[in-house]
Formats: C-alpha cells, structure tokens, sequence
C-alpha cells in the first residue's frame, strides 16, 4: 500500500530531503533583512566581537555557542570592531559581514528538523507521523524567527534534539549491551549533552531529563526479577557515569578552555571577577596599576558596591535628629561621590616599625587607625544610633591629640578572602573594615543624609562584621611618606599572572550562577510561563518606524495548538488508562500502551522537564524560552496523532540480542485517513506560516488596518496598529 | 512456592498481652508474635517465608496500587488466600477486616463494675493527665511577669479590642483567631479602650493576664493532643511519651503560646486536626459508621477554625486533601465494593472536607460582619454599599445625584479596590508628574473636584446646577492640590502596557489631555444603563474613558514601590474590556452644599460579596507583604534559617531592667526534627532498593505502618515548609512553628522504628535509650526555659545560651 511505499529506507530519506530543503529555504529567505541589530543580537553579536578582538568578558550563559559565532564571524572576515551597542544600529553602514554570522543558528535550525524526523522514525513511527512531527517545526514562525538571528537558541535546540535522538538509539540498542555502537551511542548522547548545556543556562534542564529517564532505566536492571546480578547492575552504572558524567564534563570543561584561551586581554567582564582574576587579562587596571601599601600612605577609600569615597568634613551631626533620637554630635563622616581631599586618610600603624622595608607593609588582620588628613582626626565608631538606622553604630572622627578615646579608633583590617602574612594592595585587595571594640564593620548604603549632610551617603557600623555588602578597597594613594622608593619597575608588573584554568573556571561557574538568578528586572515582554503553550504573547524583537516594518516573536497558531491539544490528549488518554486499570479493565493492547507510556511518554518528560522549572525560577523569562518544550510537544503531538489515527504501531522496535525473545511483529497501518489528515495539517501550517510572515521575517512593512487582522489574540502587543476607537458598551 | 520439607512451628499466640513495668499497656503488632517465633528458628529460610507474604500483599490489592495509606482494603478479611490453614494471622485477626496501618484496634472493655476496675481501664489516661497538668504549670508560670505590650499583642490585642467596640477594622488574616481575643477580652472584663501600642506599659483596667491566660489554655491542650495524636498513630507508648514529652518541652512553642498572639489556636487547630485525621484513620474499618462520620466531620471542621485563624491552616488542609485522595483511590481500586458505597464516599469526603470547613470559614466571617457593626479603621477596604450601613458613616448623608463642582471620592470596583488617591510626591520616571495612586485609608487626598473642560465655561457656583450625566466628557480637579487627572502616552510605572495616569496643571492650567468621558456601567438601585437617568452616588458603577486616547481609568491590585508608599497603581488602560471590574469606579463621599443629603434607606449589600470582597483584600494585602529591599528587617528570616535554627527573634526590647523573651526553639528538638526528615529520606530509600533487590526487611503490616506514619510527618512537614519558599512575602521564624509539629512527629516515628519498636534491642535497652532521651529533652529545655519565661537583668549576665554564633541573644 502507499503506507508501506512510504515506508521504505528511500522514501523515507526522499521526505526528509523536502522537509530539510523546505528548511532552509525557509530559514535562508531573506536572512539579509533586516540589515539592522535585533533583539538580543545586542549581546550575543557584541560577545562575538569580543571573541575576535580577545576582550574578556562577562555572561550567564556557557561559551559553547557564542564561541562558534566567534568563529563564523572570524571565518567571514569580521574585524570585531562594530560592538552591537543598540538595537537598529545599521549593519552595512558599519561593514559587519552578518549574515554569516546569522548563517549559522540558520543551518543549525534547519538540521533540527531532520533530527525531529529520525526521532519519531527511530522511536518507531510511520513516515508519515514522523512527517507531522517536523512540519509542526518546520512551518513554525517562532523557531524561523529565532534560528535566523544570532541567538542561542538554534544551537540550543539543534543538539538538544541530537541529544534525545543519540538517547533514543542508544536506548533501542539494550539488548546489545556493552556492544561497539551501544558504546558509541552513549557517548554520542554525553557529547551532544555537554553541547546543548554549554550553548545555554537552559542546556541543563536536557541534562536532567536524560538524567531523569537514565534513572528510571537504572531502576529496571537493578529490578530482582529481571534476574539481574549486582555486578552487572554496576557495570552499567559505571558505563553511564563514564558516559553521561565524564565525558560530558570534559567537553564542558574544555569549552571553558578554549574561552578563557581566547580571551586574554582586559575587556568589559573584568569588573564581575576576583582581582586575582583580573590581573591575569593583559591591561587589566588592576594589573597595571595595583600596588602595596604601607603605613603612612595617604590613600582614597572606596566602597565596591556603592562607589563612594570615605569622606568627612568639619559639620557635625546634628544634636536631634527628626524622629527624636540624639547624636553624638561628633563630625560627619559620610560616604561621597566625588573627588574632594576631604577623601583622604592616611594609615597609621598601632604597632613599632621598622624604618624601611617590607616591615612597613600593611597586613592581613593588622590593627590600624585612619587618619583624616584635612581635619587631623581619627576615625571612630562607637555604641550610638546612627542618624538613619538605629540599629546601626554612628561614624564620626576624633582628634588626634586626644588620646582619651584611643581605643575607640582602632580597626582591624580584613581582606576577603584573605591569608596571614597577605599585603593590602591598592584596587586589587578587598577589605572589610571592622572596629576591634565593638566588632561592626564599616558600612555604607545607597539612601542619602538629609540636608544638613549635604544629601551624601550615611556611612554606619554594621553590626555583622562579615557583612558581603561592608566591602571596601582602596582606590588611589594620595601620597607615601617614609624612606623607600617610589619607583616600580613597569615592565614586571605589566606580566600577567598566572591562575589554574579550575580555579578560574570555579569562580566564573558561580558568578554565572548568581548573576542567572538576579536577572530580575522587569522587562516589558517577559511573560509568564503559564502564557507560553497557549502563545498568549510575544516578543516585540524589532521595528523600523519609517517603513512600518516590525519582527514579532510569535509561533504558529495552528501549530502550537495542536501540541497542546494533543498534550491534553495525552494526558486524558493515560488518566483514563490508569483508572481504567484501577477498575481491572485492559482497554490498550500491550504494544500500544507500551508505546504511549514508554516513548510518548519519555517525550512528555521532556517537554515537562523544559517547561515546569520555568514556574518557580524568579528570573525574567520570555516565550523563546519554551522553544525546546515545543520541540518535545512536537513529538507528543505526533505520537498522540498515531493513537488517534490507528491502534496499530511499528513493533517491536528495540534490537533484538541473541536471547531476546522473539515478540510477534506488528507494522503500523494510518489506513486512508493518515495522508489526508497530515496533508491537510500540512497545508493549514503552511498557509498560517504565510499568513504571519510579515512580522517573522520583518518584511514587508504593514499598514496599520494589516497589522489588526495579523493580531490573532487581543493579547499580542504588535507595533503600528491602527488606532480602533474603544466602543461604547451597549 | 515453599519446600515442603520444612516445618514450621509458631506457636501459639499469647492470649493476653505482656504488661511492662510502666503503667501502660504495651501493644504489642500481632505480627511480633510471629516475628518472636520466627527468630527463635534461626536455621528457618526467610527466602520463603516472605514469598508467601509477598503472595498475600498482591492479592490484596488492586493493580497498580503501590502501597496507600490503606492497602489491605476492608475485605481482606474476607479474602480466600490459598495457604488459609497455614495463615499466622488468621486467629488474631479481627472478623471484619481491619485497616492495615495506624493504632491497633481492642474490643471495648467490658463495662466496669468496680471502682477499682475502671481505674485499671482508664490508667492509660494518667500519664496524659499528668502531662497536661505539667503543661498548665508551663505555659501559666510567670505569664504576667512583663506587663507591657510584647511583640505582636500591638496587633492582636488591638483587634480584639476593635471587636469589644465593635469597630470595623481590616487585618490580613481570617476573623476567628481575633475573635477568640475579643471573647477572652469579654471574659475577662476588658472594655477594648487599650491602645496595645508596642512596647507600652499595660494601664490597670487591661487584664491583660486573664486574656493572656485564656490564649495560653490552647497551648495547654497541645500536649495532651500531642499524646493522644501519637497514640492514634499507633507508635509505641515510649514514642507516645516522646511526643507528649517534646511537645511539653519545646521553648518556641511555649513563648508564642504565653502571649495574646495568633499562634497558639493557630497550632492548637493544626494539632486537632491531624488528631481527628488520625482518629478517622483508625475508624476505616467500619466505614459509614457512627464513629466514622463523626471523626470525618470534626476533620472538616477542624480544618474551618484552622484556616479562619491564618491562612496557614491551608497547609494542613492541604495534608488531608493528600490522604483522602489516596484513600479514596485505594477504594477506587477496590473491585468488590458497590457503586452505591463508592459513590458514598466520594459524597461524604465533599460534604465533609469541602463543604463543611467552607461553611465553618463563612460562618466565622458572618460573625465578624455582625460584631463589627460600626464605622472603624477599615472602611475603606470594604466597598462603598457596604460602608454605608456601618454605624457612624455618614454616607448616607451624601447628596444623591452627582452635579458639577461636587467633591467626590472614586472607589474602584474590583475586588479589594481602593480609593482615587493623588499626593504631592512625584514619579520617579516617566513623566515625573504628581503620582495618582489607589488608597485605602481615607484622608483629604482622595477628594476630587467634577469641573467643566477648559473649552466651556467655567464652573459658577451661581449657575443653575448641572448634573452628571452619562457621556459627559468632564475634567476631575485633585482638591487638596488643584491639579487635574492626566493621562498620556507614557507608560505606567508596573503596567509598561498601560498608560501612565498623573496630576498635571492646576486650577487655570492644564491642556485636552486632561478631559474624562463619564460612561456609565449601570446602577445597582435603578438598573440597567438606559434607565440611569443621573449619576448617584454609591449605587452608580461608571468607567472613565480617557477622551484622546480611548484609553480606561483602571486600577489592579499590582503594588507600587517605596516611592509610591506601596499604594496601588492606576495607569489608562488600552484595551477596552467593558467586564474588567478594576475599570469600574463609584461615587462614594460626595460632598455639595447646593444638594439637599439623600434620605433614601440604603440597600443591603449582599453578604457574600462582602465576604469574597474581604477576602480578596486579605489576599491582595498578604501578597502586598513583601520584604522590602531598601529596609533591613531584623526580625525577618529566610525559610532556610528555620530547620537548624540558624535565627531566633527578639520579641520585646532588651534592656536590663526588663523582661526579655526570645523565640527560639529547644535545639535538641528542632535538629533532632530536621535531621530525622533527612534520615528518613535516606532510609525509605535504602528500604525501597533492598526491595528491589528482594530483600525482606518487614512484613507488609509493618511496611504499610511505617508508610503511613511516615507520609503523614512527611507530608505535614513538606506542605507546611515548602510554600515559604516560594511565597513572596516577607517570613518571620514563628512560620516555622506548625511546621516543627510534623518533624517532631517524624522523629519520634524514627525512634520508635529503630529503637522502641524494634525486635533488634531487648526491653532494658529500650528502658535505657528512652531515658536519655526523656533527660536530653528535659535538661534542654531546663537550660533555655528563660528565654521562654522570660530573662530578668542584664542579658550578658546569663551565660551558656549562645549555642550557634548567629544567634543574637547577646548584646555585643
């Protein structure tokens, strides 16, 4: 019959090679337009350039992907000199050769859909199924717009879906265990897994669904009955570790390498890292410009968070502040902005010195005073309220030649992370400041003083005296007094040090960490998760007023729908399974439901495992960020489309090894209905597709009566509609 | 299938069970009986014996079923099993069938015919007895020893003195926690004039021991509830005096008890609750039974007073929900069972677990309706209509039809909506014009002015008046600063989507930008929008469209930042929904010296809307309870702080010459808890891959009892613990409190599994370890008991409290 004409090896390879070249024509046509920067390509072009000028920097997501932009930048001629600063900054005017770049996540997102189409093949589907699988991608807006653009997430989901596909046949080949390609296999689904997590922080979530279904997996041969013994059950164990453990951290690992390899030069990222960090880029500030200090020095103090100076000046506060409280009446010390030389303080030593040498260097956990210099007093702190926080001690400053308060100036000072024996070191050494009596720590926050201090910074003892906002450093050394040389020998110091590649991985790992989950501000097209499998809102990517021309993130209606249907299906299917056999009745036959447990499932699993987190994460998040669950709803929706169609499916699948037991064989038959149901569907995707082209490939330009029927929802937020009068209710 | 030629001899069972030197029965689980004997043979191969359990535990299930709260389902008893001559258990089974988890169940005694007897039939209720009266002596010590206002009793004794005037105040959480305050109060004899300012001395006619007392009494009764919970549950009596024992010694939960705060109903209803729960457990053998009903019910109800306390009670509801959906699927497995019976039960659980604690909540928020019958601080939440029967509002008074140069307020219609509020501070961004936002306390600000636009004439009180009417396109005059409601095409602060709404010009300034179109919705007196012949007040539900840009006057319940004082934002809405209620506004004050006042009756405002009004605002209130970045909260914590007590709060002020108290729990019971939720993790772990591996390690009344103890503590301590983190609102410690109940049920479950229960140790090692037990948990709170009773003179006089360096019991 037709179904099993289309069965064949070359039909099957004669489908996929439409499919593919629909594709990229799709994904290519017109990928020049616009000649503009769009979205995101802010940052993911701009670290592209970073990579070809070798300027360190900074970012939450894995290097994998952004490094082969560097590298499909490098090998089209770009120059890193056009940094991507502003969305709709024009391309050609600026000589970028981007459409390589673009080129790139365009052929990624074009090899995805083969990769959709052998998955339902290899899982065990008709031709045709696995047909409806890729088009519901291939004809999708959302991925189209996405994959030809420097965004990730063409990278992303393309070795996703080669990881789910090397899974799958490692999986089908367990009756061949320990064999050459179940070996292959195996690794194949590690290496593609390091793959899709260093291209994005989202990777992870395809490392926990294959984690997921591996432990299931365990599960079953740790199972008695299988007449399992231990050994063989750790033998797999171990296969796996290696497999989906060390390789992929290898790979992880050495994308890593590769970056920090080719950044080696100072650039905007320097700032988010350790000093010791920073002083192995060349031209770092740091590395130029840190130096020792020593007692006697007159320096600037600058707090890291807030970037102020330690300041005082003559005023005092004053006796009563607003809500009652009294004050000390001491001089002001407050934290400022500004250069001024009420900013410098010199450091005077508790303890005898040498007259010269290294002795006069300042240490870790030494006890010092700070001098003001302009008003000749020392900084103290004592057990009152301080002006804007009662819970906090007041700063103020002491004469010197008053000694009756001595030990109320002396603070320990405290490098973070820092050893006995560690010198202060100008810029590059964090302090805290932390008063030896009362054991506060010096503190400064963003809110202002009231008029009588001039609107600066209150400056107050923080009564936790390891406080990670109480960091300080100093900026600048006014002057050095004392009998030792000025000099520094420049070219020694100009060196980069050397850091262990772990340790420089470790701390950008945890940076990456904390800065993915303070990505909080609003932004105004983040959506929330629940929106996305309903394609409730977009992302207004870009516009050109003059033209009218815009790109709007936004899938295929028809589409999406039916993967969400189809998922509602699915979940109805297996609730009335599982009450069914509650109630004793069998309704599936076994190879059926063995597929709609087994197969659909483990795609339901992913599709849950890549959207559900997105529900308790805090972070901003955006429709894109459901692409890879589309992909898997993708599969559901063919999977789900087969039980509908027919009770039949392609069985048995898995390989069969010497002893398996032979099962009856079973082909799967969609009878008439199949090529005329996907047909349909096929033509329905393809007319929206086209129906919503305009705002996918940001060209042509609408009007604004257009732009009314192109908005499907009354939730899309699309640019240059026509104003409608609201009406008046009836 | 076994060998037949081995033999096996179990003896028979003991007729009667062991006493122990204790006073108390020890029940021994028939399946001891068989344990004992087995382990005497010790050349016995287990192997086989277990197949048969093994045989026996798949019949008596359904498939699919992985071991519920009740497997082994009500006609075990009634099952064939093949080896029925060979069953161990057959002889002390009850006829009936029994449920295979929870207490074991005895025949009622006979009835006691001497004194004497019935005192041997009751001794079991002696140490509970005991426990309490020690409870009394702990929770009563020293209650009036600080006579000022600790801690929350500033909130709580507020809104009991607010029902004692019979003031309508509003307050976060449900009414009948406060209630119970006021009653105390009335009891008590106090005449609600008391400010409860925090920290101020208590005045002579506050009797603020009796009401203090009268919170306590609920504290009292945990520890009894503790026991009997315990014994329900089926654990050991060593357990059941670790349970009782914990609760009695826990420091956290006796400082929050002493107070007039919430806390203590709020866990003396989470305690009955799981009591009942385990109650109507232990009746699942005899479904519909008089007894079943009874404890289903006091579940339900339970579960009302819980949540009409704090919205924490939700939790535990939660926990229920949880086990009677696993009950319930259990008997959905169960093939014998009538249609008729399942349909019972599923209506049984609605009525009784749905309906029934619904009802209780409504009927406590009726009562609130009812005391509070007089104006108060908490108008403005409620709506206009409801306002207006409050005794002392003088709405209706108004003037009824809305003219030109009326001073009006604007109430937003949607659930939990404010008042049309502007003040002189700005916006930070945008426009950086005067902010208009939403407020729910009454003050000059939200008054406006209804004027003709700039293009007409302008207002002269000497002209004939000009009512509103429906489609007049009007300029609203902010009163206090004579600028004018302005909207334009900037985006609103939170609502990007939105325009922003501000308060531009003055009295002769101002642009089109200004002008309002009066629509109106309908009126809930006349009617429909074609019989509104003129605006009225209170009853009149309008929307303002913005005249250039179409766009709504609207205001959701989202929450601007510290610069616009966490009030609630009004932007002009694009989208024209003409059934968004946040873009409905009503008239509400209305002041206009050339109209005579209304004399009409006002109309009833229909309770439930009230009621879901109310509670809307609770929650829009809750949710507004962020902690706020720019402030540092001391006494706030982080729901990982709580398990290993990494904070405790200072209730009260720490000088020398004052009582101070500190909420910190007794430690060896909160790590003790919290690691005991670890371990059990790691064990349910090892034992699920021992079963894997076939390996036996109980038979399967024990595995089932081991469950379900375990999945109640479990469940009770996820639920209760988990929500915190992804809440947003700001935690304190004392969140933790209800939570701990279910670690320390867990960790005695695991003492009693390892050690009290266990056939591995002999009777003089159980005595031992429940010893030292019973000391550690004494002797701890003995050296923390002041920071419950409170610490006289100055604090770092007192030495040994600093357990963890976090902790800020010392001053520094």
């Amino acid at each position: 019959s037709f179904e099993q004409a289309l069965d064949t090896p070359q039909a099957s390879a004669a489908v996929v090679g439409v499919l593919t070249a629909a594709a990229f024509a799709l994904r290519f046509y017109k990928i020049n337009q616009p000649d503009q920067v769009v979205f995101d390509e802010v940052h993911f072009g701009k670290f592209a350039s970073y990579y070809i000028s070798r300027q360190y920097y900074f970012d939450v997501h894995p290097p994998f992907a952004k490094l082969l932009f560097g590298l499909a930048g490098w090998f089209v001629g770009f120059d890193g000199h056009f940094t991507f600063e502003n969305i709709g900054d024009s391309y050609s005017d600026n000589h970028v050769p981007y459409v390589g770049m673009r080129a790139l996540p365009a052929i990624l997102g074009s090899l995805t859909i083969p990769v959709v189409y052998a998955i339902m093949k290899e899982t065990g589907y008709s031709t045709l199924i696995a047909a409806f699988s890729a088009i519901i991608v291939l004809f999708d807006n959302a991925h189209v717009a996405q994959s030809r653009l420097i965004l990730l997430d063409a990278t992303l989901m393309f070795f996703m879906s080669l990881t789910i596909y090397s899974y799958v046949r490692f999986r089908k080949l367990r009756y061949w265990e320990f064999s050459v390609e179940w070996w292959s296999w195996l690794i194949a689904t590690g290496f593609f897994m390091a793959c899709t997590w260093g291209s994005k922080v989202n990777g992870i979530l395809t490392v926990v669904t294959i984690g997921v279904a591996v432990l299931i997996d365990l599960w079953d041969i740790l199972d008695h009955k299988k007449g399992h013994t231990m050994e063989l059950f750790w033998k797999h164990f171990m296969a796996r570790a290696i497999g989906l453990i060390v390789v992929p951290v290898i790979i992880y690992l050495s994308f890593f390498y590769v970056h920090f390899a080719v950044l080696t030069h100072s650039g905007s990222g320097d700032t988010f890292m350790s000093p010791a960090f920073q002083e192995t880029l060349i031209g770092n500030e740091l590395l130029l410009n840190s130096q020792e200090l020593r007692y006697y020095d007159t320096v600037t103090l600058m707090h890291k968070d807030t970037k102020v100076f330690l300041h005082s000046h003559v005023e005092r506060y004053p006796l009563t502040y607003e809500d009652g409280r009294v004050s000390s009446q001491g001089q002001q010390v407050t934290g400022y902005g500004h250069e001024d030389s009420n900013n410098n303080w010199q450091i005077i030593p508790t303890k005898a010195l040498p007259e010269t040498g290294p002795g006069r260097i300042v240490r870790h956990e030494d006890l010092i005073q700070l001098l003001h210099v302009n008003t000749q007093s020392f900084l103290l702190t004592h057990d009152v309220a301080s002006p804007l926080m009662p819970t906090n001690q007041e700063f103020t400053t002491w004469p010197k030649d008053n000694h009756s308060r001595f030990n109320d100036t002396l603070f320990y000072l405290n490098l973070v992370d820092g050893n006995e024996g560690d010198a202060w070191k100008s810029k590059s050494s964090h302090f805290r400041l932390v008063h030896a009596p009362t054991r506060v720590s010096m503190w400064t926050h963003s809110k202002q003083l009231p008029d009588w201090a001039f609107k600066q910074q209150e400056i107050n003892g923080n009564k936790n005296p390891t406080e990670k906002s109480a960091t300080w450093f100093v900026d600048s050394i006014i002057s050095q007094e004392g009998g030792y040389s000025l000099m520094l020998d420049d070219d020694e110091l100009k060196e980069p040090k050397k850091m262990s590649f772990f340790k420089k991985f470790a701390e950008l790992q945890l940076l990456m960490l904390q800065h993915n989950a303070g990505l909080t501000a609003s932004h105004p097209y983040a959506s929330s998760p629940i929106n996305w499998p309903f394609l409730l809102s977009g992302i207004s990517f870009w516009t050109e007023n003059d033209t009218q021309k815009q790109i709007y993130l936004i899938g295929n209606v028809v589409g999406w729908w039916t993967c969400i249907i189809s998922l509602s299906i699915f979940i109805g299917i297996i609730g009335a399974d599982l009450l069914a056999r509650r109630r004793g009745l069998t309704p599936l036959t076994e190879p059926t439901r063995n597929r709609l447990w087994n197969s659909a499932g483990f795609f339901v699993v992913i599709w849950a495992v890549h959207y559900l987190p997105f529900f308790v994460m805090s972070r901003q998040l955006f429709i894109h960020h459901y692409l890879p669950s589309h992909i898997a709803s993708a599969l559901v929706a063919g999977a789900v489309l087969s039980f509908i169609l027919s009770d039949t499916v392609n069985y048995p699948i898995s390989i069969a090894g010497r002893s398996t037991r032979r099962r009856p064989e079973e082909l799967a038959d969609l009878g008439v209905q199949g090529p005329v149901v996907v047909g349909v569907f096929a033509i329905l995707m393809f007319v929206m597709f086209l129906y919503m082209s305009p705002l996918t490939y940001g060209t042509p330009g609408l009007d604004g009566e257009t732009v009314n029927q192109k908005r499907l929802l009354s939730s899309w937020t699309l640019h240059f509609a026509a104003k409608t009068n609201a009406e008046v209710i009836p | 299938m076994r060998p037949p030629q081995v033999e096996l001899d179990f003896g028979t069972p003991p007729g009667t069970p062991p006493r122990t030197s204790s006073d108390f029965e020890e029940v021994p689980y028939p399946a001891d009986h068989h344990w004992a004997t087995a382990q005497q043979q010790e050349s016995l191969p287990l192997h086989y014996m277990s197949e048969d359990t093994a045989t026996r535990r798949r019949v008596a299930r359904g498939p699919g079923s992985s071991g519920g709260f009740l497997s082994g389902d009500e006609h075990e008893g009634e099952m064939q099993y093949d080896d029925e001559g060979k069953d161990v258990y057959s002889k002390s089974r009850p006829a009936k069938g029994r449920v295979s988890s929870g207490r074991i169940r005895r025949p009622p005694p006979p009835p006691p015919t001497s004194i004497s007897e019935f005192i041997s039939q009751n001794l079991e209720h002696l140490p509970p007895a005991i426990y309490t009266l020690l409870s009394c002596w702990t929770r009563f010590h020293k209650i009036g020893h600080s006579g000022v206002v600790v801690w929350d009793e500033a909130h709580f004794g507020k809104f009991g003195s607010h029902y004692l005037k019979r003031e309508f105040y509003f307050d976060v959480h449900p009414p009948l926690g406060k209630m119970l305050v006021g009653l105390a109060g009335l009891l008590a004899g106090y005449d609600g004039s008391f400010e409860f300012k925090s920290g101020a001395e208590y005045s002579d006619n506050v009797p603020y021991v009796a009401m203090r007392v009268m919170m306590a009494t609920f504290g009292v009764a945990m520890v009894p509830l503790g026991w009997y919970t315990a014994v329900e549950l089926g654990l050991s009596s060593w357990a059941c005096h670790l349970v009782a024992l914990m609760v009695l010694c826990d420091v956290a939960w006796l400082c929050i008890s002493r107070f007039i705060l919430l806390d203590s109903m709020l866990l003396f209803f989470t305690f009955t609750t799981v009591f009942f729960l385990t109650k109507f457990h232990n009746q699942q053998y005899q479904s519909f039974s008089f007894d079943w009903w009874l404890w289903l019910a006091m579940t339900g109800i339970s579960i009302g007073c819980v949540t009409s306390v704090k919205w924490i009670g939700l939790f535990i509801t939660a926990v229920v929900g949880l086990y009677t959906i696993e009950d319930l699927w259990d008997k959905f497995g169960d093939l014998k069972m009538s249609y008729r019976d399942q349909i019972r039960h599923w209506a049984a659980r609605v009525l009784c677990l749905i309906v029934l604690p619904i009802l209780v909540y409504m009927m406590s928020f009726k009562i609130h309706f009812l005391i509070l019958n007089h104006s108060g601080p908490g108008d403005a939440q409620m709506s206009s209509l409801f306002q207006a029967h409050l005794v002392g509002n003088d709405f209706s008074r108004n003037p009824l039809e809305v003219a030109y140069g009326s001073k009006i307020t604007l109430k937003n219609m949607g659930w939990g909506g404010g008042l049309l509020h502007s003040h002189v501070q700005t916006y930070p961004a945008g426009s950086t014009q005067q902010q208009v936002t939403c407020y729910h306390y009454k003050d000059d600000n939200n008054d406006w002015v209804v004027l003709p636009r700039w293009d007409e004439s302008e207002y002269n009180p000497n002209d004939p008046l000009h009512f509103l009417q429906d489609g007049d396109v009007i300029r609203l005059q902010h009163a206090a600063t004579t600028r004018n409601l302005h909207s334009h095409n900037v985006p609103a602060p939170v609502t990007k989507l939105n325009n922003e709404v501000s308060c531009y010009g003055n009295a002769t300034i101002g642009d089109y930008h200004d002008y309002w179109k009066v629509e109106v919705v309908d009126d809930i007196k006349q009617g429909s929008k074609d019989k509104v012949d003129r605006i009225h007040s209170l009853t009149t539900r309008l929307r303002f469209r913005h005249d250039t840009l179409g766009c709504y006057l609207r205001a959701a319940n989202s929450v601007l930042p510290q610069w616009g004082y966490k009030q609630i934002e009004v932007s002009c809405d694009k989208e024209n929904n003409p059934n968004d209620p946040h873009t409905y506004w009503n008239v509400e004050s209305h002041w206009n010296d050339r109209l005579p006042p209304a004399d009409t009756k006002f109309f009833k405002s229909p309770f439930l809307r009230d009621f879901w009004h109310l509670n809307v605002a609770m929650m829009t209130s809750n949710n507004a309870l962020i902690p706020d970045p720019d402030k540092d909260d001391i006494l706030a914590s982080n729901p990982t702080d709580w398990p290993w007590m990494h904070l405790g709060l200072r209730m009260c002020g720490w000088g020398d010459h004052q009582p101070k108290y500190y909420l910190l729990g007794t430690p060896i019971i909160w790590w003790g808890g919290s690691a005991s939720l670890v371990v059990s993790f790691i064990v349910l772990g090892v034992y699920l891959f021992r079963h894997q591996r076939k390996y036996i390690d109980m038979d399967s009344r024990e595995w089932d009892h081991f469950l379900y103890v375990g999945k109640i503590a479990f469940y009770g301590w996820f639920l209760h613990y988990a929500p915190f983190f992804i809440m947003g609102r700001v935690t304190y410690v004392h969140h933790y409190l209800p939570t701990l109940y279910f670690s320390v049920l867990m960790f005695s479950h695991l003492l009693d599994h390892f050690i009290f229960s266990s056939r591995r140790w002999k009777e003089k090692t159980k005595k031992i370890s429940f010893g030292v037990c019973a000391f550690l948990i004494v002797a701890n709170f003995w050296w923390f008991r002041g920071l419950a009773w409170g610490i006289d003179g100055p604090i770092n006089e007192h030495w040994g409290l600093l357990w963890r360096k976090s902790w800020n019991i010392y001053n520094a």
